[in-house]
């Protein structure tokens, strides 16, 4: 069934409009709970960034007191989770949220109210982690990895690592509600005639990065709820003393958590996928090609997750095909480079704030995308597994990756979300500031771990200090960009000149529904459903 | 391509890298100066796939760089309409498969090759705790913690990595050697050092509060010098 043009109203909350504080509160509006998302992702992301700015101080120079290592150890788990938890996925879910049942034709998500309930139960989650860090014991220390026994009861006695534990089970069924609510959202809601090869990519990519959520989310809860039960109720899991095995949580955690960095990255390449064409004026290159290789990512995604794995004495033959699956990977991440690269070629390229960060995007993907490649590689990975080399190389994929990418997505999308235009001046000001000061303090990070510092240490050795000193600059510089964002997005939300219904001027080919509607777009989105020819 | 000028690439493109690593670290570092068969393994196949996975990064991050500085919007120019090419799409799918094939291949035998624990001279046992290691030496009875482990030059020496308590990592970038020590398993690895001299590596996997402090440093000496430290040792000096 893909909704007929007759289809009844599905939300109920709009027969008295409500205003005020219950409107954002009691809504089941899609576009609501959407920039909801929005609002608590870049809360975590200022938090989760004044963190990782406190790190980098303490890591300026050797041997500096900033933080005692054991609060360092904490703001490093924190910046993780959060970042990860409750800024990457949930903002994808916002964009997500808000963008996909207007791009399929549809008044809202086919389950208003579980959409509600994945949002609300982000709020809970934050505040156990939030609140951990001022229990006693502080909050969870172990990395966002939480590796046992480091974060069983025996060395992590107070309560922080139970409400890390309890906080991602709240956000992780919250994921798991929104998977469902957008699998079932773009299987059944389209417009009429939208078929498989019409949905935008956008809409492809999130609804195979739900698909991934739904089938990897269960198995961290289980874990998580394993490490709770060795924790309070005397299970031994991943207790050696008692028969239980530490590594076996780290199957079960990287089983989730390779995925999730496709979770985190797929829905930007579908941002890109969109935002490109529009500034080239040019069809997507490949769109077939783009979709499948998005669902071969999401398959063989399932099957890399020993990379994380090579130096905690698996066996070589295991090895042997982690490696090779994770340098497979390497080809349809490929197949979305140069299919890209031939969207932007021939076009009438228009320079513009989302643009600038689509095609940062392309430039930094593909340096993650090499190391990844060696990486795969197990004697390599050996080498520089747990140094400074993996901390670059994770976030050329999700700071260069998913979070350019959310850039792009958001400035493109605020006109229409808003109703108000950005300032463009600014926009490009905060892009060189991101562009540069993440090159200054993620490249260094390589030299760093192939000369052998490793990751997660509140202090290191005199010899890496140079490289040190350039990355915490770089940190600076993000920070002083990150500050334009805000100030630019605040200042355009109450001051910003009204947008258009469609004020970047798409070609026919590149127009998605969402510009055929006013900006925002009205209650339940269209008077009539829109027919796809 | 050739074996020559995958030859000439592999070396240009190991000169670049020297260059700009020299420029980033210590003449001894494990990528210039290897003191372990493991190490220049490792270095081999870091260069190869440098070598081979240099080219697509080079020319992708050329080809947007083109395009961008090219095909800016001009009055009059219209856009180009193409927007697929299947030869294209097919041929960008299967050269970087093909080049991925040809990197599995020093892939698996070097991975072999450090897994294979040739017979050894020497075993030490590498234990860690919070936040210190343990060494045992079980052929001569020797046990010591919180002091660098010694060990003679041009031995093959195994080490059995284990943990008392949380999990930690022995890793000594000089030597290529990494490996988890985990609570109740033993994982076994070895090395050859070529030369003397004092190596300096610390735990690579987060242990707690002083994570960062757990050092690991290994003298590299003599075999002759080796035997009379061993023999002090076991007189408990």
């Amino acid at each position: 069934m893909s909704g007929g043009s007759h289809a009844p109203s599905m939300t109920d909350a709009h027969a008295k409009p409500r205003t005020g504080i219950s409107k954002w509160l009691f809504t089941t509006d899609h576009k609501l709970i959407g920039v909801m998302y929005v609002w608590l992702g870049f809360f975590f992301f200022a938090v989760g960034g004044l963190f990782a700015l406190l790190l980098r101080t303490q890591l300026a120079s050797p041997g500096l007191h900033v933080l005692k290592p054991e609060v360092y150890n904490q703001l490093m788990s924190l910046h993780g989770t959060f970042m990860i938890f409750f800024f990457t996925i949930p903002i994808l879910a916002g964009l997500g949220n808000y963008i996909v049942p207007i791009q399929i034709g549809a008044r809202d998500m086919a389950f208003p109210r579980v959409n509600a309930i994945s949002f609300w139960l982000l709020i809970p989650a934050g505040l156990m982690m939030i609140s951990s860090m001022f229990l006693q014991g502080g909050a969870a220390a172990g990395g966002w990895t939480s590796y046992p026994p480091l974060s069983d009861r025996q060395y992590s006695p107070g309560p922080g690592v139970d409400l890390w534990i309890l906080g991602l089970h709240l956000a992780g069924l919250s994921s798991i509600l929104g998977a469902i609510n957008f699998v079932v959202t773009v299987t059944n809601l389209r417009a009429p005639g939208m078929t498989l090869w019409k949905i935008p990519m956008f809409c492809w990519a999130v609804f195979i990065t739900q698909c991934i959520i739904l089938f990897a989310t269960p198995v961290l809860a289980g874990a998580l709820t394993m490490l709770l039960t060795d924790r309070m109720f005397g299970t031994a899991f991943f207790l050696p003393s008692a028969g239980g095995d530490p590594v076996l949580w780290q199957h079960l955690f990287w089983f989730y958590s390779h995925p999730a960095v496709y979770i985190m990255v797929l829905p930007g390449m579908g941002m890109i996928s969109q935002v490109l064409p529009v500034f080239a004026s040019k069809r997507l290159f490949g769109y077939k090609g783009l979709v499948i290789s998005t669902a071969g990512i999401g398959v063989i995604g399932f099957l890399v997750w020993g990379h994380h794995m090579f130096s905690t004495g698996i066996d070589p033959s295991l090895r042997f095909f982690f490696s090779l699956a994770s340098m497979v990977i390497a080809v349809p991440t490929g197949v979305k480079i140069w299919s890209w690269i031939a969207t932007i070629w021939g076009g009438s390229i228009r320079l513009r704030t989302p643009m600038l960060y689509a095609v940062g995007f392309i430039a930094l993907f593909v340096i993650g995308g090499a190391t990844g490649v060696w990486l795969a590689l197990v004697p390599f990975d050996v080498q520089v597994h747990d140094t400074y080399f993996v901390v670059a190389h994770l976030h050329y994929v999700l700071f260069g990756g998913s979070l350019m990418a959310i850039f792009a997505g958001l400035y493109y999308w605020f006109p229409k979300i808003s109703g108000r235009l950005y300032n463009e001046k600014l926009g490009q000001l905060h892009f060189w500031f991101t562009f540069i000061g993440m090159n200054l303090t993620f490249m260094p990070m390589h030299f760093m771990g192939i000369l052998g510092m490793p990751r997660r240490i509140y202090t290191y050795q005199a010899q890496y200090a140079s490289w040190n000193h350039v990355a915490t600059l770089g940190s600076y510089v993000l920070g002083v960009g990150m500050l334009l964002f805000f100030v630019n997005m605040l200042w355009s939300l109450w001051k910003g000149p009204r947008a258009t219904a469609d004020p970047w001027e798409h070609i026919e080919a590149t127009k998605t529904l969402e510009w055929t509607v006013t900006s925002p777009p009205p209650a339940e989105n269209f008077a009539t459903l829109p027919i796809i020819r | 391509m050739t074996f020559a000028t995958l030859r000439l690439r592999h070396g240009l493109m190991a000169a670049a890298v020297a260059v700009a690593l020299v420029a980033a670290g210590p003449a001894w570092a494990w990528y210039l100066d290897p003191v372990t068969p493991v190490a220049h393994e490792v270095r081999t196949l870091f260069f190869k796939a440098l070598a081979l996975t240099g080219g697509f990064f080079i020319l992708a991050e050329v080809l947007v760089l083109v395009a961008v500085l090219r095909f800016r919007a001009r009055p009059g120019v219209p856009p180009a309409t193409f927007h697929e090419n299947v030869r294209l799409e097919i041929l960008w799918t299967a050269i970087p498969a093909i080049t991925l094939v040809i990197l599995a291949g020093p892939t698996f035998t070097t991975l072999k090759y450090m897994e294979t624990v040739p017979k050894s001279d020497l075993t030490v046992e590498v234990i860690g705790h919070q936040w210190f290691w343990e060494y045992r030496y079980p052929e001569h009875g020797v046990v010591f913690a919180n002091e660098p482990l010694v060990v003679p030059q041009g031995k093959i020496i195994a080490a059995d990595v284990s943990s008392i308590d949380v999990v930690h990592s022995w890793f000594v970038a000089d030597f290529g050697v990494k490996m988890d020590a985990n609570p109740g398993r033993v994982n076994h690895t070895w090395f050859e050092v070529e030369r003397t001299g004092t190596f300096r590596g610390q735990c690579a996997e987060l242990c707690g509060v002083l994570h960062g402090d757990m050092h690991i440093e290994v003298r590299v000496v003599t075999p002759e010098e080796f035997d009379r430290w061993i023999e002090q040792k076991k007189r408990g000096a």
